[in-house]
């Protein structure tokens, strides 16, 4: 289950990317360069994606060696060991760990339902590559283990469910509103300041009627339009 | 491509942490959430859209295939990601300085974590640990958790306005609407794009625009 | 936990403002070191005259030095740290801000538009490798230390060039220095103003290892919990020493004498579009709610007349009780009055608004929003963001109408990490506001308003006082950069290696 928030969910996917290579290029690095050059902003697939507040992709090579000052105000019993053997002063050391298989890291803040949000993923994830290609979500899932036998919405909604992960923590510092909610509010943010200044020290009778006008115009209850688009950009 | 997207920056650090703390973490995460004053800082911080601590056991990293090595670690893995507002430098050295203690609590069993002051082994813990982004998506560039909050106060207080206002009489309706301003003062803030916080970020963007086709 | 400074180590210009001790005229000259070995027997030169930071004419505790009619200090920029022939070693270790100098910054500071380093004095398209100041309680000694440096880089031999460049009061634009003054009242007193007609100068940071910091330290230091105010680590202005986060500045190059008791100084000369400026306060005061000065007010936090803090005197009236209290003080309590406030009863920004210049540039505790405990101390996020302020007007206003004429300000930020400090406060608090919750919405006099996407502020009202707040919109640019760079103050130890070629990283 993904964590959720008040209605923010929080997903986190680690997909493990297939070992091996497509001549010189290794699965890990094909994925890796697809989603860097995925377009950005309101070009980015996860403006399709109904309800994404921020998204993120990246791949994980593998873990970190901690090769960092050792922390003096903890206490080891190793403190203590290694007077007497070095043995324990050299187990004290971090272990190092690798990784047997890279991972496609996935994590998205949404709106809603996880069901509803795959759903989403599936049918809705869309772009043109920086080869002119239209593409959906399989291009970047496509080298990650056993993924070519998701085929469907229900194969793909189960697959990402095997990856993914609770939070032990999902801090909200923002809205849980929907995203339509979110972005029509900003849009009547940026609308009303205007109204409001270019109103200063006019008549009651003037700024009732502007109002209503404004109003008419800025429709604040209709969340399709007018609105701001997913990932603008540019005022 | 970068770790930007408009007024956000997304951070991903991975850290080693003894498997059998992962209780403990656990443990504070539950009590962070349930005892409010304990992220009192990080609201009052109001620089974070969402953020999230994820805890991977030390057997946890699925496994969906037969061909897949299954992993083999010493140690469970502590994820974070962040969205937050303003630069790297900005957002560190404001746990540092703000909510000290918060930090110790969260991070305190991660292998050679070193405290969150002084500043720069700090620093270093994170970036040592740190992911760089492939994709960051942000449905709203231009605007900062701060916006997104205030939008969020506007919409629900000029819908009401124009339903108890809108049809009063010329002065009623005025000193209903110079309440309304008086409640919204601080939301009329303009949203545009960024300030440069990263040189570097700034140029490679402008040539990712420059070669779109 | 504080011990005292090597103030005979410290250049004097970190240590005093000079202006505040009756130092009238300044001159600030740029100098290009065409050879290695010749410039740093200039610098061992200069460095015989360079003024430290001891106390002047003081009984009691410490060297007393008698206080020259004419004081003498010097700066560098890593090209001319370079053209000195420092270590490779020692220069890697200089920040990248430094390095690239103000010009490349320009991004980050919203240098742009009118401000653009294409439209700087001459001088800045010259290799600016040393900044020297001269400052005098009066011409005559302003003259004879200037002339003595003359003398300097003519026995140099063409090791130095004095660069000229510089824009002046009849139109020329290759003078060899910048001329800096206080502005005189028509009795011909000098003033601490400036050309918009606000009084400049208050407030300047205090730290440990100053002295009399008890007197001194309320509202100039960090705010604590309790409600009183602490002196700042000395490692925020002073390379060599802990600062404020537990640690030795991590911009100081090797080796530690090189470091050690020195800064970085961003310089900028700040030209001031004062016929805009007096538009705008006309035109804007004629739809606010409140006097023409109290508008002033509310731009800059301070009342132009004497700095009185607008936190303190909101309105007119509460300023005319001020300046009451204000006459009958002595001078402490003045100027106590003048720097002893917080805006712990000003959350709202009724009486300071959040875009003021003084609330922008050093919010205290205010970024807590009111919400007590929140963070380690109140002023936390604001305790690293702070800078030494030095400097002095320059040229003069012949019509008040006009913005072409001569007339600005020469500032300069001393600080241990220009990115941290200097620079954060000119891109996120000046020219941006999401920590104040306003948006992009810029400071009024300092932002850099673009004239095609003209920008507002909101000057706030007592919250469910059923007014509204008050908009200003269509803000012009006031203050276009007209040049600078970031130098680096060594200390006189430092000085004497630099001059004898003897820094060693090793």
């Amino acid at each position: 289950m993904a964590t959720k928030s008040g209605n923010a969910t929080a997903l986190t996917v680690l997909s493990p990317i297939k070992n091996g290579a497509i001549g010189e290029t290794s699965f890990a690095d094909i994925t890796r360069e697809r989603c860097m050059r995925l377009p950005i902003h309101e070009q980015s697939p996860l403006t399709k994606v109904p309800n994404t507040y921020l998204a993120r992709l990246f791949i994980l090579d593998d873990v970190f060696y901690e090769s960092l000052p050792a922390n003096d105000s903890i206490f080891n019993f190793s403190d203590i060991t290694s007077i007497f053997f070095d043995s324990a002063r050299k187990k004290a050391l971090p272990r190092k760990d690798h990784l047997k298989s890279k991972y496609l890291v996935f994590s998205s803040n949404f709106h809603g339902d996880l069901d509803a949000y795959l759903t989403g993923m599936w049918e809705k994830w869309s772009y043109i590559d920086n080869k002119g290609v239209q593409r959906d979500v399989r291009h970047i899932w496509e080298h990650c283990v056993a993924f070519d036998k998701v085929t469907d919405c229900a194969g793909f909604i189960a697959y990402i469910k095997k990856c993914q992960f609770e939070a032990s923590l999902f801090f909200n510092g923002s809205t849980d509103d929907s995203l339509q909610e979110q972005l029509k509010a900003l849009y009547l943010k940026q609308e009303f300041t205007q109204f409001a200044m270019e109103h200063q020290g006019k008549s009651a009778v003037e700024i009732q009627q502007d109002f209503k006008a404004f109003i008419a115009r800025v429709q604040p209850e209709n969340l399709i339009a007018p609105t701001w688009p997913p990932g603008k950009s540019t005022p | 491509m970068s770790n930007i997207a408009g007024k956000a920056y997304a951070m991903n650090v991975i850290t080693p942490i003894r498997w059998y703390t992962t209780w403990t973490n656990k443990l504070f995460f539950k009590a962070a959430t349930l005892l409010p004053s304990t992220l009192k800082g990080l609201q009052t911080l109001s620089l974070i859209h969402y953020a999230r601590w994820v805890i991977i056991p030390r057997n946890g990293f699925p496994h969906l295939d037969s061909s897949q090595p299954r992993e083999d670690l010493h140690y469970a893995y502590m994820l974070f990601f962040s969205n937050f507002n303003g630069s790297w430098d900005q957002y560190v050295d404001s746990f540092t300085f703000a909510i000290p203690s918060g930090l110790d609590l969260f991070w305190k069993w991660n292998i050679r974590y070193p405290k969150s002051v002084p500043l720069t082994p700090f620093h270093n813990y994170i970036r040592h640990n740190q992911i760089d982004t492939a994709h960051y998506y942000n449905a709203y560039p231009m605007a900062a958790s701060n916006d997104v909050k205030s939008a969020q106060k506007i919409k629900k207080a000029l819908i009401r306005f124009n339903t108890e206002s809108s049809d009063k009489s010329p002065e009623d309706f005025l000193q209903d609407y110079y309440r309304l301003l008086n409640d919204l003062q601080h939301h009329f803030g303009d949203m545009k794009p960024t300030p440069i916080v990263s040189l570097s970020s700034y140029e490679v963007k402008k040539r990712y625009e420059q070669t779109r086709f | 936990m504080t011990k005292d400074l090597d103030l005979t180590d410290i250049q004097g210009n970190i240590i005093k403002a000079y202006g505040a001790y009756n130092y009238q005229k300044a001159r600030y000259l740029f100098l290009r070191i065409n050879n290695g070995d010749k410039g740093r027997k200039f610098v061992a030169a200069i460095t015989t005259k360079v003024t430290t930071g001891v106390s002047w004419n003081k009984s009691g505790a410490g060297p007393a030095v008698e206080k020259p009619m004419a004081t003498t200090n010097i700066a560098f920029t890593y090209v001319g740290l370079k053209a000195l022939e420092l270590p490779t070693a020692s220069l890697r270790g200089f920040p990248e801000d430094f390095m690239m100098g103000m010009a490349k910054r320009k991004d980050i500071l919203g240098d742009d538009g009118p401000s653009d380093p294409e439209n700087w004095d001459n001088i800045w398209k010259e290799r600016v490798h040393i900044w020297m100041s001269i400052n005098a309680q009066n011409t005559e000694a302003l003259i004879e230390r200037y002339n003595w440096v003359v003398q300097q880089v003519e026995a140099s031999g063409g090791g130095v060039t004095l660069l000229t460049g510089h824009r002046g009061d009849a139109g020329e634009d290759d003078l060899p220095y910048q001329e800096a003054s206080v502005l005189y009242d028509e009795a011909g007193n000098p003033t601490p103003k400036e050309h918009f007609g606000y009084t400049d100068g208050i407030g300047d940071p205090v730290f440990e290892g100053q002295t009399n910091l008890s007197a001194r330290v309320p509202g100039r230091g960090k705010l604590m919990r309790d409600g009183s105010w602490a002196p700042l680590a000395t490692g925020e202005f002073l390379l060599g020493h802990v600062d404020e986060a537990m640690e030795y500045p991590k911009t100081a190059p090797s080796p530690t004498l090189l470091s050690r008791n020195g800064t970085y100084m961003v310089y900028r000369k700040l030209h001031e579009n004062v016929g805009t400026f007096n538009h705008f306060l006309d035109e804007q005061s004629k739809s606010f709610p409140g006097s023409k000065e109290m508008l002033a007010a509310k731009f800059a936090g301070r009342w132009r007349d004497n700095g009185a803090p607008i936190v303190k005197a909101p309105d007119d009236a509460s300023k005319a009780e001020w300046d009451k209290a204000f006459e009958a003080a002595d001078f402490a309590e003045q100027k106590r009055m003048l720097t002893d406030f917080t805006y712990n009863d000003d959350i709202h920004g009724a009486k300071c608004p959040y875009s003021a210049h003084l609330r922008r540039i050093n919010p205290r505790g205010s970024l807590e929003y009111g919400v007590t405990g929140a963070y380690e101390t109140p002023g936390a996020l604001d305790d690293r963001r702070r800078i030494l302020r030095r400097g002095l007007p320059y040229g003069s206003v012949k019509d008040a109408t006009r913005d072409d004429g001569n007339h600005g300000i020469i500032f300069m930020a001393l600080n241990v990490d220009i990115q941290r400090q200097f620079e954060f406060v000119q891109q996120q608090w000046i020219n941006y506001a999401n920590d104040f919750k306003e948006g992009n919405d810029k400071e009024v006099l300092l932002g850099n308003h673009d004239a095609r996407h003209p920008g507002k502020v909101v000057l706030q009202v007592e919250p469910g006082s059923g007014k509204p707040p008050h908009f200003i919109n269509n803000i012009p640019r006031l203050v276009e950069t007209r040049g600078g760079d970031y130098f680096f103050i060594p200390s006189i130890t430092a000085l004497k290696l630099i001059a004898a070629g003897m820094v060693d990283p090793t």
